[in-house]
């Protein structure tokens, strides 16, 4: 049978080199598009049937529960993680149980790349190409947002402190990269207090 | 060189134990570790730092820092140069290259100092009165001869090498300048709990405080300031930036800051550092301590070199140890000049004072007599001997208000030191329409109100002394915190006994009567840098321009890089005195950012080469560029436009490929078109709503086109949409209009139609998707194990089938933009490369070709389907294309149905979309050109339409074009003429603007 192989969109470049943080691929991760309506009850309780977490309703919020995480988007959508060979599973779960639902659930696990950053001044780089401030104390593990991102749309999430996890449209993770390498190239840190 | 114009002891800003060799005009220069430009160069014996924009004078340093306005330099070689850098902010490091400006050929010898003596005419306005000459004159001889003679810095030779970037961050408190005012202020606020940051531009925090009279509890204030510097730099929430310029203050308290990261250091730009980083900072709270500017004093020839503001002798001795010279005269109208009388005198230069005023008062006044300065009071200079550097000067009897000179005495001085009192600098508070008010002791503008949270404390807000400057930064910096922050730390204001000389009054002195008739004597300089006098600014009130800013722009007072900061008082006094106002009825002219110029590539940060704009890979990216794919940028997409083979040119591999495609199969890669999933109870209706036709009727398992129109009834977008459930759909749009069409698709959603129940998610980017087209493509999807019936009944035109090809997940779109039977298939992106090479292996054997963007154009104009953006412009309609009949007469409403009853959209003879055939079967007529009625020899000629596509057709063998034309269905069979450029004309019949398989078999089969 027909094997296919999958490849990541930085597949071929490896780890940053010459950075001040770390600079990486995580080549795969399931993740799911969850629409529906945080006011509708029945919707919040299903999706925790099956996700076994309450979906978040505080704005910029993320929930965790093993390898399953839920990012809050907006009130009505969440990005939901999860293994990525588990992925199809899940969305068909979801799906099954919200069908009588107004709900919509999209497998997503290839439309967007994962940039992780981690270091001391993983922040600060992030803070060279978008206005959002890393050195806020709101922003701890477990905050997630949609930003702009030197010239794209971003989405990000404080894993841990200073391990941050950059999300870009697939066919930007190239820019996104090269980006961020220059960035934190060494010798160019400033050492935000 | 015999003076001694570096001293034996001193300098506070210099180690001496670091010799540092830098070229100034290609001469080396020796200085010290700590040096600028301007000190070193000043030690050497060098007073000449430059030509004047205008006229060409000599010039040399005038300022301490920032305001330098004449002795520009340029730094840098080739295509790392920097014009138009002030001299006395530039730091010294071996190896540096500066050169000197607006000079030819040399800076001692200089051709264009012959337009000093053509000044009479190069009068107030000069340029706008050229403009009234004979026309051809401006063009053949003003405009090349002054762009030669009249200007600053050259640019840079190439792209810049060095590498810029931008920082964004958010603080409670941000103060700009780190003088004495900004560094009590940012540890107020500290202290109350605020995030701090301080901007300074100088190299070393403390601003003039080394020159400031005074003692703090027993300490100078610059030794008072040292601890305090050194717990700002250990508090985890101030940040310091030294070298960094606040260049603009904007809504909002957005403010723009340019930080000279490794401008003086080469080491920091090899170890990786950027060049210079612009800052953009969002602060709740400003605090403006950007200090004062001293003015310059207007006297005959007072920009001669070796003429500096009494500050920067101050600053040249205590920093430096640099004097200009053994034998100065300070002149003044004010106490504050006398600190410099006396550092001079402590370093055994010669010096005497000349004082505007008659009733001296001040304890500094009091304490030159005592030291046995010669004080000449009620006299200004009115005299200045000598043109690369001063000789000596005439002192005459002044009394206020006193136009001409009565009597004069010779006294021979090698350089002076002038003072016309301090102006606050308000340009930072006026940026964004801060409001300002005259002060009448200090003669000069200082801070009123302002919208924005922001304070102005010290000598910008006009707080001279040094009590009262420590008094109201503190209260600044914990006033600041507390209004921005919910709970902030009561500041326990330590004691402090502060001790400062009593000043006496400043007496304002805005012109100093001349030798010789009518003030004739000489030049009476306000703006330095834009070569503007005493003269320009009294021509142009005569002249009739009444107010300030007619007269900044005829005149160029205020202007330029300078933005007034030594001219803007002056040149108002003058004004006011030319007209009989007091300054505040004439007001002042707008002072803009930048504060100081900041370079392009900082601007730029960076945004540059590679990173200037992404660009967007589909997940085939890199086969297309193993394969030598030739690239067409679609939005941010890079798309393969054609793939030629060694040895073939464009033309030929896109003909192969169009004919591959038509004969055998071909395969695009088509990910970059837009997808939305669409999904809710109202989805059907939703859709019936945003396209033209009926998507409620459309079978699950189907696909239907449709076409999406503005509210103003022209065609938007188009693309297929496939019926994935009852309630659920996926919408195509064109790969530029996928983020458009989602953001208005939600604007709907969300602004008008909110009780719809409908979700829409974009999934562009989940899916990688390749077209597999041509008469043997169901032969080469058999080969992939598919788990679905690929039989034409079982899979007919317009339908799809979820499921796989062996271990890839698919969609399978049996949709067509060629013509030809065609499969659309889709696969999660990750796949996307796999199954791409998987479809190129199993298709080689029929001579499966890869296409680009230019073939599958081609595909569909042989076919006649249309190209949002191509046979459409924003301003057509449906019926305008042929698709009239996708438009539904019995849906209640669309978006756009209204808009297609207006008249002009009704109308008959609006332009239609016709097919054309040359005459001459290899005429290829250009995109766009022109369909004429009737041929003449020249312009104008009436046009009747415009070509939307034109292609040779490789399947045709011969050209083929698309038109829109008036009334062009209803000239069937008319030839038509197209007058090209070089007065060819091309003919061409109009015909049905699908040309090929016009039964559709062939996608059916």
């Amino acid at each position: 049978m027909l094997e296919p192989q999958h490849e990541s969109a930085l597949a071929h470049v490896g780890e940053a080199s010459g950075t001040y943080i770390s600079i990486r691929e995580i080549p795969t991760r399931g993740m799911i598009d969850l629409r529906g309506q945080t006011a509708d009850r029945k919707f919040m309780s299903l999706a925790k049937n099956v996700l076994g977490i309450d979906l978040p309703k505080l704005t910029r919020s993320s929930h965790s529960f093993g390898e399953v995480k839920a990012l809050w988007l907006s009130p009505d959508q969440w990005l939901i993680l999860c293994a990525y060979s588990k992925a199809a599973t899940l969305q068909a779960e979801l799906s099954n149980t919200l069908k009588n639902i107004h709900a919509l659930a999209v497998d997503v696990s290839d439309m967007r790349s994962v940039i992780r950053l981690e270091g001391e001044g993983a922040g600060e780089v992030l803070m060279k190409g978008g206005s959002l401030d890393f050195t806020d104390g709101a922003i701890a593990p477990g905050y997630v947002r949609r930003m702009r991102f030197a010239e794209m749309a971003a989405l990000v999430h404080i894993v841990e402190p200073n391990i941050i996890d950059l999300y870009v449209f697939r066919s930007y993770a190239q820019y996104a990269f090269d980006f961020l390498q220059k960035a934190a190239r060494n010798g160019s840190q400033i050492g935000m207090k | 060189m015999t003076k001694p114009f570096r001293l034996a002891e001193g300098g506070n800003r210099i180690d001496r134990s670091k010799r540092i060799v830098f070229s100034f005009d290609g001469r080396d220069v020796t200085g010290f570790a700590g040096d600028t430009v301007a000190s070193a160069v000043l030690a050497s014996g060098q007073k000449l730092f430059g030509r004047s924009f205008k006229y060409h004078r000599p010039r040399g340093v005038v300022g301490l820092g920032s305001e330098e306005m004449n002795a520009l330099i340029g730094v840098g070689a080739d295509a790392q140069h920097e014009p138009n850098l002030r001299a006395t902010q530039v730091e010294v490091f071996q190896g540096l290259v500066a050169v000197s400006q607006n000079r030819w050929p040399s800076l001692h010898y200089d051709i264009g100092a012959t337009n000093s003596l053509l000044s009479r005419f190069l009068p107030a306005g000069f340029y706008y009165k050229t403009f009234k000459w004979p026309r051809a004159f401006w063009k053949h001889v003003y405009e090349p001869l002054i762009r030669r003679t009249a200007g600053l810095g050259k640019a840079a030779t190439g792209p810049d090498p060095d590498s810029y970037e931008h920082m964004h961050v958010h603080v409670d408190v941000l103060v700009i300048g780190g003088g004495l005012a900004g560094l009590v202020a940012a540890e107020a606020a500290a202290l109350a709990g605020a995030k701090v940051l301080l901007c300074d531009e100088n190299a070393e925090l403390g601003g003039i405080a080394d020159l400031t009279a005074g003692m703090i509890n027993g300490a100078c204030v610059a030794d008072w300031l040292m601890p305090l510097m050194a717990r700002l730099t250990d508090m985890p929430s101030v940040q310091l930036l030294k070298r960094t310029t606040v260049v603009g203050h904007f809504h909002h308290n957005y403010v723009m800051a340019h930080e000279r990261v490794a401008d003086h250091d080469p080491a920091l730009l090899a170890a990786g550092a950027p060049r210079q980083r612009v800052w953009k900072i969002r602060a709740k709270h400003v605090i403006l301590a950007t200090g004062a500017l001293e003015r310059p004093l207007a006297f005959a020839n007072n920009d001669r070199p070796n003429i500096m503001l009494a500050c920067a002798v101050r600053g040249l001795l205590t920093r430096y140890a640099v004097t200009p010279g053994m034998n100065g005269v300070v002149f003044t109208n004010n106490d504050d000049a006398y600190l410099t009388a006396f550092a001079l005198k402590k370093a055994g230069v010669n010096v005497q004072v000349v004082d505007s005023r008659a009733r001296l008062d001040g304890v500094l006044v009091k304490r030159a007599q005592a030291e046995g300065i010669v004080v000449s009071l009620s006299s200004v200079i009115s005299a200045v001997e000598g043109t690369s550097s001063v000789s000596a000067v005439k002192i005459a009897s002044y009394r206020k208000g006193q136009g001409r000179v009565i009597s004069e005495r010779k006294v021979l001085c090698d350089f002076i030191a002038m003072s016309g009192g301090w102006n606050p600098v308000l340009h930072i508070w006026a940026h964004n329409g801060g409001k300002i008010k005259f002060d009448e002791a200090l003669q000069s503008f200082r801070p009123d109100t302002h919208r924005d949270a922001i304070t102005a404390v010290g000598a910008a807000n006009g707080t001279m002394s040094v009590k009262d400057t420590i008094a109201e930064a503190q209260t600044a910096g914990e006033a600041a915190a507390k209004a921005v922050l919910k709970k902030a730390k009561p500041v326990k204001s330590a004691k402090l006994e502060v001790k400062e000389p009593k000043r006496g009054a400043l007496e304002a002195l805005w012109f100093a009567p001349a030798t010789g008739q009518a003030n004739e004597g000489g030049k009476h300089f306000i703006d330095f840098q834009n070569d503007v006098t005493v003269a320009d600014l009294e021509l142009a009130q005569r002249e009739g321009y009444e107010s300030v800013e007619h007269t900044k722009r005829y005149t160029t007072f205020g202007m330029a890089t300078d933005q007034g900061k030594t001219s803007n008082l002056n040149g108002l006094g003058i004004l006011a005195e030319a007209t009989g106002k007091t300054i505040p009825e004439i007001g002042t002219t707008t002072f803009r950012p930048p504060y100081t110029p900041y370079s392009f590539g900082a601007i730029a940060g960076a945004l540059t080469k590679e990173l200037f704009l992404p660009v967007r890979r589909t997940s085939v990216f890199e086969w297309h560029t193993d394969k030598g794919a030739v690239w067409e940028p679609v939005g941010q997409w890079r798309r393969a436009y054609t793939y030629p083979n060694p040895g073939e040119d464009k033309t030929q591999s896109i003909a192969r490929e169009v004919l591959a495609v038509r004969n055998s199969v071909g395969l695009l890669d088509a990910s970059t078109l837009g997808k939305i999933e669409i999904k809710g109870p109202d989805a059907s209706v939703f859709l019936d709503r945003v396209y033209t036709n009926t998507m409620s009727t459309l079978k699950v398992g189907k696909c239907r086109y449709g076409l999406m129109l503005n509210e103003l009834g022209f065609v938007m977008d188009d693309g297929v949409v496939a019926r994935l459930g009852d309630d659920h759909f996926l919408m195509h749009t064109t790969s530029g209009g996928a983020d458009r069409i989602a953001a208005w698709l939600e604007e709907w959603l969300q602004t008008e139609w909110t009780d719809y129940k409908v979700f829409i998610t974009p999934v562009t980017e989940q899916w990688a998707q390749f077209a597999l087209a041509g008469p043997k493509a169901r032969e080469i999807l058999a080969k992939l194990e598919p788990d679905f019936d690929l039989d034409t009944e079982a899979f007919p035109h317009m339908s799809f089938k979820l499921g796989k090809l062996g271990g890839f997940p698919v969609r399978v779109y049996r949709i067509s933009f060629s013509g030809e039977l065609s499969y659309e298939i889709a696969t999660p992106a990750g796949l996307g490369l796999s199954l791409w090479k998987t479809l190129i292996d199993a298709g080689a054997d029929s001579g499966i070709a890869p296409y680009g963007t230019e073939a599958l154009h081609i595909l569909r104009a042989e076919k006649g389907y249309i190209v949002v953006g191509d046979e459409t412009d924003g301003t057509t309609t449906a019926e305008d294309v042929g698709l009239g009949g996708m438009v539904s007469k019995k849906k209640a409403d669309f978006i756009g149905k209204r808009s297609l009853e207006q008249p002009e959209l009704t109308r008959r003879g609006r332009k239609q979309l016709v097919g054309l055939l040359t005459e001459e079967p290899n005429d290829v007529l250009p995109d766009g050109a022109h369909a004429v009625a009737a041929v003449h020899d020249k312009p104008p000629m009436k046009t009747i339409g415009h070509i939307t596509s034109s292609y040779l057709s490789p399947t045709l063998g011969r050209s083929i074009a698309m038109a829109l034309i008036e009334n062009g269905r209803a000239r069937m069979g008319e030839s038509i003429s197209f007058s090209l450029e070089g007065g060819k004309v091309v003919k061409a019949q109009i015909v049905d603007h699908v040309f090929y398989d016009k039964d559709g078999g062939r996608i059916h089969a």
